[in-house]
């Protein structure tokens, strides 16, 4: 195995308060590992520490090589962020928002080659993204906006690609088409993949390894069926829930009500 | 699908032709007109008769001659480059802040620039002189302080620090230099008419001292802005994503802040506190050209240049041979459209 990323007792403090303690991780190259945790478990902080966006104890190497030491440009080729919530200029088009992608191997005054605009149409044809490459991003629905993120990601050409829950402001057919993409685009160009999930099932179903996190912590790791364990899940997310298999070897995880109504009907 | 087939924003050639006919046009338009007017042909004729080896008689007399260019030519040329160099560094501060009402005076510029110009007109006799004028030194220093003043504060705040910190802090700057303005202001009552007419702004002006005066400034400040065109792009998608997208949102908002407040001082020394300009001209560029900065910069220096030569021209001819200060100008135009900004800046930013 090699290892594409890996993360040694990183720590985040902000304003006192501790939001990762000592976290460890290797990821594998290829690897698709899946972060699951409560709310404020610091799922965000930990991708935000792998693209150098907030200062942490600890030390986390990309092939070897430690980030703390590497430029911001050379960091932003090995590490592509989607965000959770992206900030979308107004007046921007599709294209030129793909194109933004191309920054870390763009010179800043001579600007794009031809080289920088095959690669971001190529992307935008992958994405299916072309027809829409005129459009303002402030106009796209829910899962084109999703798509132009991602193409924007892809655009940076690095081997590492984090997803910051990806398909939250989606429906589930959305869902499924934007991961059965990442997976896709996985296997095409060899990423490795990091990505915080809220929803289990998407976990359960997507990633090869999932970690949960729990007050900054590392709580569990392994396979879906070590990492999301009813007990487990209730302590952390204080929620009740079933473990079903789904008959083609995975599971879903399904909430359910932890009283049942009472019957007290009032007519 | 190939790179050939993508269309990207940029620069088309043929608007910075139209943007460049225009500035000639209306730079034309306010050498002939005015309280005497010239005619083109010997205007002209005037012109080539200053090229070396050229000898041609323009038929102007010395008085005319005079007018043509110690007058309105350094006049013209203080305009536009005034005018260019506010509506760049209005575009360069919008872009830095993300903020579409973003504008150069925004950051205690022009309250600190206020505040000099007073200190000058009041106690300009008593301060020592040196080889620049006391008032557009004091103007300079003012403007300068007014944003450093303003940084210092906006970055001492430590948690929850945003683009919006800054403006916050730019407010109560101003606020403050403006009450300590307006105080020595009231104490030297006799100053009041010379500080008055500074602070509306005016391009009146004799030979070309001015014009060399704060041109290395302006042609500095803006090809550090223009160069700095892309990186603003990319810092529209937020300060969090342009890290990730390699970029160091606060170097290059601290080196176009820079630029664009270095050369707003400078001009706002020799010309007063011309208002609106660095707000109409990038936002009309914006809406017709696009939002990209690479256009929207370049297209400013121009149009803004432009812009201030027809305010200019308005100023000295409608009540002539009175003059109407160029600021009531700028701001009779600028005020609708600013509302109108406002109106549809859902649109346009934030």
């Amino acid at each position: 195995m090699t290892v594409a990323l890996s993360l040694r007792g990183i720590g985040v403090r902000f304003n006192g308060s501790r939001i990762l303690d000592s976290v460890d991780m290797e990821i594998a190259r290829g690897e698709w590992l899946g972060i699951i945790g409560p709310n404020g478990a610091g799922k965000t902080t930990l991708l935000r520490a792998v693209t150098g966006s907030v200062e942490f104890d600890g030390s986390i190497a990309i092939e070897g090589s430690k980030t703390s030491t590497m430029k911001r440009r050379d960091l932003a080729r090995s590490v592509a962020l989607v965000p959770q919530h992206p900030v979308l200029p107004p007046g921007m088009r599709v294209v030129d928002y793909v194109l933004l992608g191309r920054t870390p191997h763009v010179h800043a005054v001579t600007g794009p080659s031809l080289h920088d605009f095959d690669v971001v149409a190529t992307i935008l044809e992958a994405l299916t993204l072309s027809a829409l490459m005129d459009r303002d991003v402030t106009t796209l629905s829910g899962g084109e906006l999703q798509r132009a993120v991602i193409a924007r990601a892809l655009a940076q050409e690095s081997p590492i690609l984090l997803l910051d829950e990806p398909t939250t402001a989606l429906d589930v057919g959305m869902q499924q088409e934007v991961l059965e993409l990442v997976d896709q685009l996985r296997r095409e160009r060899s990423l490795t993949v990091v990505s915080a999930l809220h929803d289990l099932t998407i976990a359960a179903q997507f990633p090869d390894r999932l970690v949960m996190l729990a007050q900054g912590e590392v709580v569990v790791e392994g396979d879906g069926r070590t990492v999301l364990d009813p007990v487990l899940i209730r302590t952390h997310y204080s929620a009740n829930v079933k473990i079903l298999d789904d008959g083609s070897g995975g599971i879903v995880v399904v909430p359910l009500r932890s009283r049942q109504p009472t019957n007290d009907s009032k007519n | 699908m190939t790179g050939e087939e993508i269309r990207p924003s940029r620069l088309e050639w043929w608007w910075l032709v139209g943007a460049f006919a225009a500035l000639a046009g209306a730079g034309l338009l306010a050498i002939l007109m005015g309280a005497v007017d010239l005619d083109a042909r010997s205007v002209l004729f005037s012109v080539v008769d200053r090229l070396p080896f050229v000898d041609v008689d323009s038929g102007l007399n010395d008085r005319q001659e005079a007018i043509l260019w110690e007058l309105r030519m350094p006049r013209i040329a203080l305009g536009a480059i005034v005018g260019a160099m506010l509506a760049v560094a209005g575009g360069s501060y919008q872009g830095s802040f993300r903020n579409p009402l973003a504008d150069p005076y925004l950051l205690g510029a022009a309250a600190g620039a206020g505040l000099g110009a007073t200190i000058a007109f009041a106690y300009g006799e008593v301060l020592p002189s040196g080889p620049i004028d006391t008032l557009p030194l004091l103007a300079f220093i003012g403007g300068v302080a007014g944003v450093a003043a303003t940084y210092a504060i906006g970055y001492s705040v430590k948690a929850g620090r945003t683009p919006v910190t800054l403006i916050l802090a730019g407010v109560a700057v101003a606020a403050f230099l403006t009450a300590v303005q307006t105080y020595l202001q009231q104490r030297n009552a006799e100053t009041l008419r010379e500080v008055y007419g500074w602070i509306l702004g005016r391009l009146s002006t004799v030979g070309w001292g001015e014009v060399w005066l704060v041109l290395p400034y302006v042609v500095v400040s803006t090809i550090v802005i223009l160069l700095g065109a892309r990186r603003l792009d990319v810092l529209s998608v937020g300060d969090d994503e342009a890290v990730t997208l390699g970029v160091d949102p606060s170097r290059v908002r601290l080196v176009m802040v820079l630029a664009a407040t270095l050369g707003t001082a400078a001009v706002v020394a020799v010309s007063g506190l011309i208002g609106f300009v660095g707000i109409i001209v990038p936002h009309a560029v914006r809406i017709v050209f696009g939002s990209s900065y690479r256009v929207v910069l370049p297209l400013s220096v121009v149009i803004g240049a432009t812009f201030l030569i027809l305010a200019d021209l308005l100023a000295r001819t409608v009540a002539s041979p009175a003059e109407i200060p160029i600021g009531v100008i700028t701001a009779f135009f600028g005020a609708p459209f600013f509302a109108i900004v406002l109106r549809s800046s859902r649109g346009l930013g934030s």
